[in-house]
């Protein structure tokens, strides 16, 4: 077996036993990463020279006997949109093409301190706008359990480097989905948190009231392991919440006798795969038969949720996106006329198809005269939706839902018609306009082998549930299964 | 209820200093209205909304504090600079 197959948790003790170096781990990894990523496309920006440099320095450390943390020396991949001093920064997007940040963001600093190896930046849909990581304007990620199949976005080169091991771990962010999205079209785990348990500081933002940085690795433990280390309160993220984080991967035990879990009818309707459905509740039973209870509840408002998201999400981006201007920094055309021309031709020529469509939807239902109609009627829509969790989880600790409504995609197949696009997060966004914490695991896989995965919404902050009830999930059908990664009928 | 089957792209992409060509102006507007006619089925919601309900703001006091970057480091990532400063169009005849 080599080094790069172990799961973050196997590597922490092997490090901290000596039995192998994190300059191995490291070579190992960009072995792999120099291997497969000519077929998968999951990284933007690798960084090679100061991640072995830095794994020499926790190896010194180690070394003289400094009492290290878990992530001590494990690489780590890092979604495009998160700021990392030094390294080209660019959500792709051309509008930051040659973007350098000049500081780490929160979850960077965190990452840092807690001994973590920088593997690069990873590929994800222009600003996080999309579902299938094809609204890159750099290149094209590919499943790597299929590579004729998107591996879902937007966060799809973190899901991908992930699932074909070219990092141990990453980081993502999700708005509508874009953690757990990808990450069951790639077959992995991927952790929403609760908004406001992550700090958003240096993430690049598209709709601030609904992002929220998370994790994505090879097993429930490893997330865990991760939230643990990121999330946390920090007084530069006005939104960050000011209370006590336990740490939950030490906590894992996978007993589920006496937890109430409700399936919401609405989730389950016409327009999701039946061979997911089946794989969803396969799961659920197979909790059930581990001592949980299980009883059908409902979230009325689910069928408008999609619409109040991307009113919402693009009344946000819409403002947020106006800071590029070609006038600081990021892209700016070529001779402009004079400043408005500089602005529009800057702007047009900068961003994508996706991210235009969105910043005009966004500006239209801010605009004078629909306020009422669109953003005020999303906004109680939210408060609603809200409200029907809020009940919902009087009856019950856990909400188990499919993650995605289908399995992984062709290329093209939906680039065509934004709806169907979106219909890709219908099960997802919910979690965002309320708020709450939730996972996507591997359940099942289809008669072509692509990956299905099952969603477990919990409790604000109650991340402990959600992952412990995940670990069951693990326990009784293994979790995470290797793709074997072939390109052109070629194995590799 | 507003009926907006006909929204006005070019001027809502000139709110948002966006230029459309002609050419790709039938798909936007296609595009949109059908997004448009997808979130008007919300339904109408007598309720209120309060400012901050979830009251997890957290707002700091509004005081300088050293970023411990220097206005080079800064200055790098701007398209033009002359003398330490960012260079912009003529925007005063």
């Amino acid at each position: 077996m080599e080094l790069y197959e172990y799961k973050a948790s196997e590597l922490s003790e092997m490090l901290s036993k000596g039995e192998v170096s994190s300059v191995e781990l490291t070579k190992s990894v960009f072995d792999r990463i120099e291997e497969v990523e000519p077929t998968i496309d999951a990284y933007l920006t690798l960084n090679r020279e100061s991640a072995l440099s830095e794994a020499e320095k926790i190896d010194s450390r180690r070394a003289s006997g400094e009492e290290l943390s878990p992530l001590s020396g494990i690489p780590i991949g890092i979604k495009d949109n998160i700021s990392t001093t030094g390294i080209r920064t660019t959500c792709a997007s051309r509008m930051l093409e040659n973007y350098t940040p000049v500081f780490d963001a929160t979850v960077i600093s965190k990452l840092k301190n807690a001994g973590a190896i920088i593997t690069g930046k990873l590929n994800m849909d222009e600003f996080a706008m999309g579902s299938s990581t094809e609204t890159s304007y750099f290149k094209q990620t590919k499943n790597p359990f299929d590579t004729s199949c998107v591996p879902g976005g937007s966060s799809g080169g973190s899901a991908a480097a992930v699932a074909s091991m070219e990092a141990v771990m990453a980081l993502g962010s999700d708005t509508g989905g874009s953690i757990r999205q990808p990450s069951s079209l790639c077959g992995v785990v991927g952790l929403k948190p609760t908004y406001g348990s992550v700090s958003r500081y240096g993430l690049v933002a598209f709709a601030s009231s609904l992002d929220q940085i998370g994790t994505i690795a090879r097993s429930v433990k490893d997330s865990a392991m991760l939230f643990d280390a990121i999330c946390g309160h920090d007084p530069m993220d006005a939104t960050s919440a000011r209370r006590d984080y336990l740490p939950i991967s030490e906590a894992l035990d996978g007993d589920v006798r006496g937890l109430k879990i409700g399936i919401p009818k609405e989730y389950f309707g016409d327009g999701i795969k039946s061979d997911v459905k089946d794989a969803v509740m396969k799961s659920v039973k197979a909790l059930e038969s581990r001592g949980a209870t299980v009883r059908e509840i409902s979230l009325p408002s689910t069928d408008y949720a999609l619409s109040a998201y991307y009113i919402i999400a693009c009344a946000e981006a819409s403002s947020n996106l106006a800071r590029f201007d070609g006038v600081k920094y990021g892209y700016r055309c070529e001779n402009p006329e004079n400043l408005m021309d500089m602005y529009e031709r800057t702007r047009s020529e900068g961003f994508g198809r996706e991210v235009k469509r969105r910043i005009i939807l966004g500006t239209f239902v801010l605009s004078s005269g629909y306020y009422d109609a669109y953003y005020k009627k999303a906004k109680l829509l939210q408060k609603r939706i809200r409200s029907e969790f809020d009940s919902a989880f009087s009856d019950v600790d856990i909400i188990i839902t499919p993650t995605s409504p289908f399995e992984a995609f062709q290329f093209g197949d939906k680039m065509d018609d934004p709806l169907a696009m979106y219909s890709a997060d219908i099960c997802t966004v919910t979690v965002n306009i309320a708020g709450l914490p939730a996972v996507s695991v591997p359940c099942g896989y289809s008669e072509t082998g692509l990956p299905y995965g099952m969603q477990l919404i919990g409790r604000s902050f109650d991340e402990k549930t959600i992952l412990n009830t995940a670990y069951a999930h693990e326990l009784c059908f293994g979790g995470f299964k290797v793709p074997v990664i072939a390109s052109k009928g070629v194995e590799l | 209820m507003t009926n907006n089957s006909n929204i006005d792209i070019k001027h809502v992409a000139k709110l948002a200093r966006i230029k459309i060509s002609d050419d790709e102006l039938p798909k936007y507007s296609e595009e949109m209205n059908n997004i448009i006619k997808m979130v008007e089925a919300m339904p109408e919601i007598d309720d209120e909304l309060l400012v901050d309900e979830s009251g997890v703001m957290d707002l700091r006091e509004d005081k300088l504090a050293d970023s411990k970057i220097s206005r080079d480091e800064i200055l790098k990532n701007a398209p033009k600079v002359v003398a330490g400063c960012v260079v912009v169009p003529k925007t005063v005849e």
